[in-house]
This record gives structure tokens, C-alpha cells and sequence, in this order.
């Protein structure tokens, strides 16, 4: 039987969290953050709609209604592309930030242990994330308007949002644990994420490339033989830029231009294929796991290591 | 209450610690004094549980800080000698976050935390921010925080640094309060004179090891006569500082009108040589001996002595 005590225990919420949202809510950089996030989704949300309806009748001569789901596509793109740029600048200065104001060593000398600062760390820029998404639906609702469009859809939508954000969020606190200046931190996780969403695709492209070299001679005889980086496609499944895709492709088509997508890179298992969403948010989150127990491990003043400047 | 047992912290090549024993019995005031660099922070930190030593250990009532640093942490409040302050918060949301850390929350949390607050004479501004406080205003928060649990040992790194001499004069009442209420307190400090008022014991490290430990009296008494020498001069005051300075056991030498005052390292004959060459030169002196002793002189003395068997200047 659980005691009352335990059950309190379970019930509280984490003291970092709960301090960060009341010193988050009380700061005017939320209420701008809130405000750019959701007036560029605006006007993307309405540059699309103007493009579908009004631009198509008035020079094409007609609306074409398979379109419109691209204004969910474009919606839901810029949504995502905010989500990338945000969550490092919420994330990369918290631990570093705390050493900064010189309030990190108080907190270790708490009982506080390190995995629960982070945790608390964490959990507060994905409820930042969290209201984002929340107060972007009425945008995201414009596409209701049309049809085309399952709750379901939007509800697998913010759950890649959400993903998304533990996972940059745990690179950007990592990062922040690891280096002193917040500086630092912001630079090396803004760096991962183009790492990410940049240089995975770059790598694939060069595999790509290379593969065609080897392949040339075969050309030349006639037998066309398409490129194939193999198993090193998987490297893309943590990009979440690629995951997007899956996502988005899959909702408003069918998924098989994403699976043709891939195959101009080579040839995967139909089940990675076909469940590359799942599998992806599934790897993003053990990363998340992984970088959160590295950074704890970094934080706890009794392993001690030297901090990067 | 708190034991040390050789104690060897190194930065590299440099030993901040070296062996370091200390032992501190429940409800003393420690003041734990040494020069910049002599390993006071390192120490007070491996006691906190904010860093590792390479050998030996810390044992705060009975329990080693090594084996389990999360109990310790109950038992240690620990306040800093440099400390940041959270913006957007106000004094007593400030206690409020740090009684939740510990689990107390609700009207507990509010009813330690105002207590606490009445403690360090903060009550008026109990609903101000923290960042709007003064420096003083700060420091006292700072150690009302660190009492929010209850802690058996308090360690205080320099707690009255930077401030006035009204708030170091607070920050003394609030200690005395404290040691009236049986905490045991481990305190760093330059100040000298109020250290000598407040602690029970005193040990004075020098290059991370202990010189020596003891009452105030006790190592006064241990350590003779050795206050600082003075000397009213009547001419030629210039030459005699000169000569003076050319001592090397002269130190921390000052000038007051006709009055000249030295922490003087020598033995009572080296003294007689020094007046000798003084008068010899044609330095009238009215008045030539030593104050009674303080622990000012007595920690210039140690650090001192510890400076001409190392061969290093300060």
C-alpha cells in the first residue's frame, strides 16, 4: 500500500518547474515570444489561404480543391519551423544561465538531485511549447474550415511538436550543462540542429553522389542502376525535418511520395518505410533519454569533470 | 558534529588541501580563518557536498559526505560567498521555492519561511523582490534560505563580505541568535576582530593545512607575546621606517602621526637587535614595545612564519 506521504510525493510538482513557470509567466519575454510565434503563424496561415482562393481564382481562373490542403501543409511546416528555432533559445541558457547568476551552486547543495533540476528544466520549456501549440489551434483551425483534416491528424501533429521539443530541449540542456556560458551553449546546440536537419541530408546526398561515381561504368553499359546509400538512410530518421515530411505526406496524401522520396536515396525495410514516424519519435525520444542521463551525470558535483568554457 | 580526517584536495599542481584534520563539536561557532588561496572555500565546499576531495574524508554526525551526500545535505545549510538571486521572485516566494526543494509546502512552507524571515529582520520586506533588495538585505535572505530545513551544521563562506558595517553588525546578532539555538556553525571570515567576538573555537589554515585550532585564548596564550610592535619616535622617523622595512620579520608595517606599528615575526633578542640598529643610527625613540596580542597579529604571525619557511613572499 502507497503511503499518504508517497502519494504527495508523486502528486508535487517538481519545484524547478513550478518556479520556472511562475517566474516564466511574469516576465514581458513571454508574452513576446507568444506574440511572434502566433503573428508569424498568422501570416503564413493567411499568405496560404490568399494563394489557394484568391490568388488561384483571379489569375487561374479557378480554385483547385485538391490544393487546399497545402494550406495545412504550409500551416503545419511553419509551425514546426518556429518549434526548431524556439525551443534551443528556451533551452541551451538554463543550466548555464543558473551558473551565471551564480544561483546553480545553491540548488546543488540542496537535496534537489541534478536529474530532477533537469527534469524541471525540461518539463518548463515543454509546457512553453506546450501553450505555443495550444494558443497556435485557432490558426491551425483555419484548415477545419475547408475540411480535409481529422482531429486525429492535428492530435498526431502536436504529439511530433511536443517530441520535438523534449528532443531539442534535451540537446540544448546537454549543452548548457556541458559548457559554462550560455553563449557557447546557444552556438553549439543552434549547431547541432542544423547538423540535424542539414547535414544529415548533406551526408546522404554525398553518399549519394559517391554511389553514382561507382555506378557510372554500369551506365555506360546500358543497365540503369539506381542509387543506393543503404542502411545509412537510417541516419535520417533523427532528422526532424524529414520526419515532418513523413507526417505531413501522410496526411494530406497518401505517403507515397515520401516513400518515393526515399528512394531516390535507396531502398529501406517497407516496415521502416511505412512506420518511419513512429520509429522516428521512438528514437528522438530515447536520444532525449540518453542526453538527459549524460547531463545529469555532468551536473552532479561529485563526478567531477571540467566544464568547457 | 562535523569531523575532517586528511583532507587533500589538488587543482592540477597546485594543493589546495593538505591533510587537513578538523574536528568541531555540536554547537560551536568555528571560524575558520587563512589567507586568500589557503583552502577555506575548497573545504567549506567539500563539506557542502559541492566537490570532490582526492583522499581522505568528511564526516558530518557520524555520516561520510562520500558515501551518502544526499543525507548529508539535509543536515548542511550552506551559504556561499558569492550568490545570485533569482529576478521576478519576491523574498518570501524566494523561501516558499527553497522549502518545496525540501518537501515542506503549503501553510508549513509559508509559516517556516516568515519565521525565518523574521529571524534576519526582513519582515517589511517580506513581499518585495528579491532583486530590489540591498547587498546586506541579500546576504540575510541568503541565510535565512539556508535555514529552511532546520540544519543540524551551518556553513557560512564569508557571510558578512561587502557589507557596511551596520549590516555586518546585523549579520553578527543573527549568527549569536543562531548559536543560541544550538546549530553549529562553521564560519569563514577577513574579519578578524568579530570572528574573535563570536566563535567559540578559531583554527587558522595556511597553505590547505591546519596551523592550529583552539579558543581564542588558548592559542593566544600558546602563542606568547607576540602582538604587534610599536614604537613612538621623537626624530628621524623616515630612517626608522627605513630600517624597518629592510627587516624581514617586520610586516604589514603603518604610520600614525609619530607612531609607527609592525607585526614584528623576531624573538625578544632579534627585537633588542632591531632597537640596537635604530638608536644606533640616530633615531630618537620614546617608546619602543609590544601591544598585547590579538588575533589579527596572531594570524599575521602564523601566515607569516609560513611565508619565511616556504621562502615565498606575500
Amino acid at each position: 500500500m502507497m503511503t499518504g506521504r508517497k502519494v504527495n510525493q508523486i502528486l508535487r510538482l517538481n519545484p524547478i518547474y513550478k518556479k520556472e513557470l511562475k517566474t516564466g509567466v511574469r516576465t514581458f519575454k513571454t508574452s513576446l515570444i507568444l506574440l511572434g510565434y502566433n503573428g508569424l503563424l498568422a501570416l503564413f496561415g493567411l499568405f496560404a489561404f490568399y494563394l489557394t482562393f484568391e490568388y488561384g481564382s483571379r489569375y487561374g481562373g479557378r480554385v483547385n480543391y485538391s490544393d487546399i490542403l497545402q494550406i495545412y501543409a504550409i500551416i503545419a511546416a511553419t509551425e514546426f519551423g518556429l518549434v526548431l528555432f524556439t525551443v534551443p533559445a528556451l533551452t541551451s541558457g538554463s543550466i548555464s544561465g543558473e551558473r551565471e547568476k551564480q544561483t546553480l551552486e545553491i540548488l546543488l547543495t540542496t537535496g534537489l538531485k541534478p536529474i530532477k533540476i533537469l527534469r524541471g528544466k525540461l518539463a518548463s520549456s515543454i509546457s512553453m511549447m506546450i501553450l505555443l501549440a495550444f494558443s497556435s489551434l485557432p490558426i491551425m483551425g483555419l484548415v477545419f474550415s475547408i475540411g480535409g483534416i481529422t482531429l486525429s491528424d492535428l492530435g498526431a501533429f502536436m504529439l511530433l511538436v511536443i517530441v520535438i521539443a523534449i528532443f531539442l530541449g534535451s540537446i540544448g540542456i546537454f549543452f548548457s550543462t556541458l559548457f559554462k556560458r550560455t553563449t557557447a551553449a546557444t552556438v553549439a546546440t543552434y549547431g547541432t540542429l542544423l547538423i540535424l536537419v542539414v547535414g544529415t541530408f548533406i551526408l546522404i546526398w554525398a553518399a549519394v553522389m559517391l554511389d553514382e561515381i561507382k555506378f557510372s561504368t554500369v551506365n555506360v553499359n546500358g543497365i540503369y542502376q539506381p542509387p543506393n546509400v543503404g542502411n545509412l538512410l537510417l541516419v535520417l530518421l533523427i532528422n526532424p525535418a524529414i520526419t515532418c515530411y513523413a507526417l505531413i505526406e501522410a496526411q494530406i496524401g497518401t505517403g507515397s511520395n515520401f516513400i518515393s522520396f526515399l528512394r531516390n536515396f535507396g531502398t529501406l525495410s517497407p516496415f521502416i518505410e511505412q512506420h518511419w514516424f513512429i520509429i522516428s519519435i521512438m528514437i528522438m525520444l530515447g536520444l532525449s533519454v540518453i542526453l538527459m542521463w549524460w547531463a545529469a551525470k555532468l551536473l552532479d558535483p561529485l563526478k567531477e569533470r571540467k566544464h568547457k568554457k | 558534529m562535523l569531523e575532517i580526517k586528511n583532507l587533500t584536495k589538488r587543482y592540477g599542481k597546485f594543493t589546495a588541501l593538505n591533510n587537513l584534520n578538523l574536528h568541531i563539536n555540536p554547537g560551536e561557532i568555528f571560524g575558520f580563518v587563512g589567507p586568500n588561496g589557503a583552502g577555506k572555500t575548497t573545504a567549506m565546499k567539500i563539506i557542502a557536498g559541492l566537490l570532490t576531495c582526492d583522499t581522505g574524508e568528511v564526516y558530518v554526525d557520524g555520516i561520510g559526505v562520500k558515501a551518502n551526500p544526499q543525507e548529508i545535505k539535509k543536515k548542511i545549510g550552506y551559504m556561499p560567498d558569492f550568490f545570485g538571486v533569482y529576478d521576478n521572485l519576491k523574498a518570501i516566494e524566494y523561501m516558499e521555492f527553497f522549502a518545496s526543494i525540501y518537501g515542506i509546502e503549503g501553510k508549513e512552507a509559508r509559516d517556516i519561511s516568515l519565521r525565518l524571515i523574521d529571524l534576519v529582520d526582513l519582515t517589511d520586506h517580506a513581499d518585495s523582490y528579491v532583486d530590489s533588495l540591498s547587498r546586506g538585505m541579500k546576504q540575510r535572505l541568503c541565510l535565512a534560505r539556508s535555514l529552511i530545513h532546520n540544519p543540524e551544521l551551518l556553513i557560512l563562506d564569508e557571510p558578512a563580505s561587502g557589507l557596511d558595517p551596520r549590516a555586518r553588525y546585523e549579520m553578527k546578532e543573527i549568527i549569536k541568535k543562531l548559536h543560541e539555538q544550538g546549530k553549529t556553525i562553521v564560519i569563514s571570515s577577513h574579519i578578524l576582530p568579530e570572528l574573535a567576538q563570536m566563535c567559540t573555537n578559531i583554527g587558522i589554515i595556511e597553505n590547505g593545512k591546519m596551523a592550529v585550532t583552539g579558543t581564542v585564548e588558548e592559542i593566544l596564550a600558546a602563542k606568547g607575546s607576540m602582538g604587534p610592535l610599536v614604537m613612538r619616535i621623537g626624530e628621524n622617523l623616515e630612517l626608522a621606517v627605513r630600517i624597518l622595512k629592510e627587516d624581514p620579520r617586520a610586516k604589514n608595517i603603518s604610520i600614525l602621526e609619530n607612531s609607527i606599528s609592525a607585526i614584528y615575526l623576531g624573538d625578544e633578542k632579534e627585537q633588542a637587535n632591531l632597537l640596537s640598529a635604530i638608536v644606533s643610527q640616530g633615531v630618537k625613540v620614546c617608546c619602543f614595545g609590544r601591544e598585547s596580542n590579538s588575533l589579527e597579529s596572531l594570524f599575521l604571525q602564523i601566515t607569516g612564519q609560513e611565508d619565511r619557511e616556504g621562502g615565498s613572499s606575500k
